[in-house]
This record gives C-alpha cells, sequence and structure tokens, in this order.
C-alpha cells in the first residue's frame, strides 16, 4: 500500500512535469521555426532521425511484478544538422524533447506500476474479504457444529452406559 | 520444538510455504555493484527464476556516493526486511557501503545493529524513491529484536 500510494504520488509529480517539458519544448520550437522558417528547419532536421533503444524488465513489489524501462544514450554532444545555419533555439529545442522522451518513458514505467499495483491490491483485499466474510465464518460454523455432533455423542453414550449398568445391576 | 502440537506443525509449516512463495522473487545471488556497472545489461536471476534488471542511472547514482573499495563491497540488490510489526522495517547491512548509502539518502547518520539498519516506515519511502530497482522487500514472519 505503501508503494502504491507513493508511485500514485510519483506518477502526478512526472505528469506535471511532463506537460511542463512539453509546453517548453513547444515554445522553443515556435521560436525557432520563427528565426528560421519552417522549410528551412525541417531541411535541417531530416538527417537528425535515430532509432531510439529502451531497456525493458521487470521489478517485483510484493508479489507484483511490475516493469521497468529505462531509455539508452537520449542525449548527444552532436545531433546532425549544421550548427553554424541553426539558431541555439533548435539546441534548446533538441535538449528539452530529449527530456520530454525521457519523462514519457517514466511516465509510462510508473502509469502501468500504478495500474498493476492497483490491480493486485484489490485481488488481495476481495481475498482477504472473502477469507474474514465467508470462510473464516463458515469454518468456525463447522467447528461449532462438530463440537456440538461429538458432545451430543458422548451424552448419548454415558447415558447408554448408565442404562447398560442398571441393566446389570437388576440381573 | 518437542511439545508443538500436530495443529502447530501443520500451521507452521503452511505459513512456511506461503513465506517461500512471497519471498520466490529474491535474488538467487546478490552481485557486487562494481561487477554490475561493468555489466552491458546488468541483472540478477531471482529463486523464481525471473530476471531482474537493474536501471544503470541507480548503479551510477549508487557509484557517485561510493568510493572504489566501497562499489567491491556493496551487494545488490540491497534487503530490506519487512515484518508484520506496523512501525519499522529493517535494511540488511553486512559492510560500511550499505550504512554510507542509507546515510547519505536520509541525510542523517544511521547505525547498523545485528546487521540491520532500522528505518520507519516514511523512511522507507525516501530510500525507495531514488532505488527502485536496487532495492527489494524480503518479509519475515517476526521482528528482528
Amino acid at each position: 500500500m505503501l508503494e502504491f500510494l507513493q508511485i500514485a504520488r510519483e506518477t502526478a509529480q512526472a505528469r506535471r512535469g511532463l506537460l511542463d517539458e512539453f509546453s517548453e519544448a513547444y515554445k522553443a520550437l515556435s521560436i525557432a521555426v520563427g528565426y528560421q522558417g519552417y522549410i528551412a528547419l525541417e531541411k535541417e532536421l531530416i538527417a537528425t532521425e535515430r532509432d531510439l533503444e529502451i531497456v525493458t524488465g521487470s521489478r517485483n513489489v510484493a508479489g507484483a511484478r511490475v516493469p521497468s524501462f529505462e531509455l539508452k544514450g537520449v542525449e548527444r554532444a552532436i545531433r546532425g544538422y549544421n550548427l553554424v545555419d541553426t539558431s541555439s533555439w533548435l539546441d534548446q529545442t533538441a535538449q528539452r524533447a530529449e527530456k520530454c522522451l525521457e519523462a514519457v518513458v517514466m511516465l509510462a514505467e510508473l502509469q502501468s506500476g500504478l495500474e498493476l499495483l492497483g490491480r493486485e491490491i484489490n485481488r488481495t483485499k476481495r481475498i482477504t474479504n472473502a477469507l474474514e466474510y465467508l470462510i473464516i465464518p463458515s469454518l468456525q460454523a463447522t467447528i461449532k457444529y462438530l463440537y456440538m455432533k461429538f458432545e451430543e455423542r458422548d451424552r448419548e453414550e454415558k447415558s447408554r452406559l448408565k442404562r447398560v449398568k442398571v441393566l446389570l445391576e437388576q440381573r | 520444538m518437542p511439545n508443538e502440537s500436530p495443529y502447530q506443525r501443520m500451521l507452521q509449516e503452511c505459513l512456511r510455504g506461503e513465506l517461500r512463495v512471497l519471498n520466490a522473487h529474491l535474488p538467487f545471488e546478490q552481485k557486487l555493484l562494481s561487477d554490475l556497472l561493468g555489466e552491458e545489461y546488468p541483472n540478477v536471476v531471482c529463486n523464481d527464476g525471473s530476471t531482474h534488471l537493474f536501471k544503470r542511472k541507480e548503479l551510477e547514482y549508487l557509484a557517485s556516493m561510493l568510493d572504489t573499495d566501497e562499489q567491491e563491497a556493496l551487494l545488490l540488490p540491497m534487503l530490506i526486511e519487512v515484518n508484520p510489526g506496523q512501525g519499522e522495517v529493517a535494511v540488511i547491512c553486512r559492510g560500511k557501503a550499505e550504512e554510507k548509502v542509507i546515510s547519505k539518502i536520509l541525510d542523517m547518520p544511521v547505525t547498523t545493529k545485528q546487521e540491520r539498519i532500522m528505518l520507519y516506515k516514511p523512511q522507507l519511502a525516501l530510500i525507495r524513491k531514488p532505488l527502485k530497482t536496487t532495492t527489494q522487500y524480503l518479509f519475515t514472519p517476526k521482528s528482528p529484536d
């Protein structure tokens, strides 16, 4: 539960951070477009496309397997566009976009973890409720019934023995 | 114990089985931080056969706190012992490296008692936040007094 609450807090924080990063990135991009023009910027950025590597794995939180993602080598010193012909706003845009990517991956990890942990907590709660309100009371009722039955049998046995004793004495 | 009734023995056996299932995610063997830093995809194999992956950022964060000798002494994942008592948890600590890491994250001195660093649950949240993959929970039935 402690872990769940912590992940929930972190998710909310990460979401806010992501929105801020995106808004900053778009702001920087629009200024860069204003400086250079859309077509010139697109021409510069055409060679900067690249594949990203995400390392995926899982970790265990109190029995629930939660995914773990890590973005590899997202920040680069040379990004592929001409540094002479472009403004520093483009560098800022690229930096912000890289941070956005990291934030997206982190949010994905946190959100899926939150969902899985929530599901696990619900499942455990259902099990404990079933144990508390259904299985344990029914077992207790069975124990009580058996206890009464054994006592009854014991009493019957005693009275039978007494009866036999009386009969034997009469002979 | 010799005076145990068969019912108690059966109950203990059941609990032992449950704890084994609950702790199936624990690593088969811990690895040194210095070894993990050299691996491309740092991971350990768990008792249930699954793989536990470490985040490189966390390993680098730990490495930034420790010198080379301590990196060669720190076993990962660090185990956090959780018991049914409400108040405290314990970090299993075999050397000075664990103590240093915990005290640096909490920004306060900590003491080791019987190879354990006792922490309150709010402090646990502070530890787990930067060390998600480098710490793991270990469930025990009784408190480590």
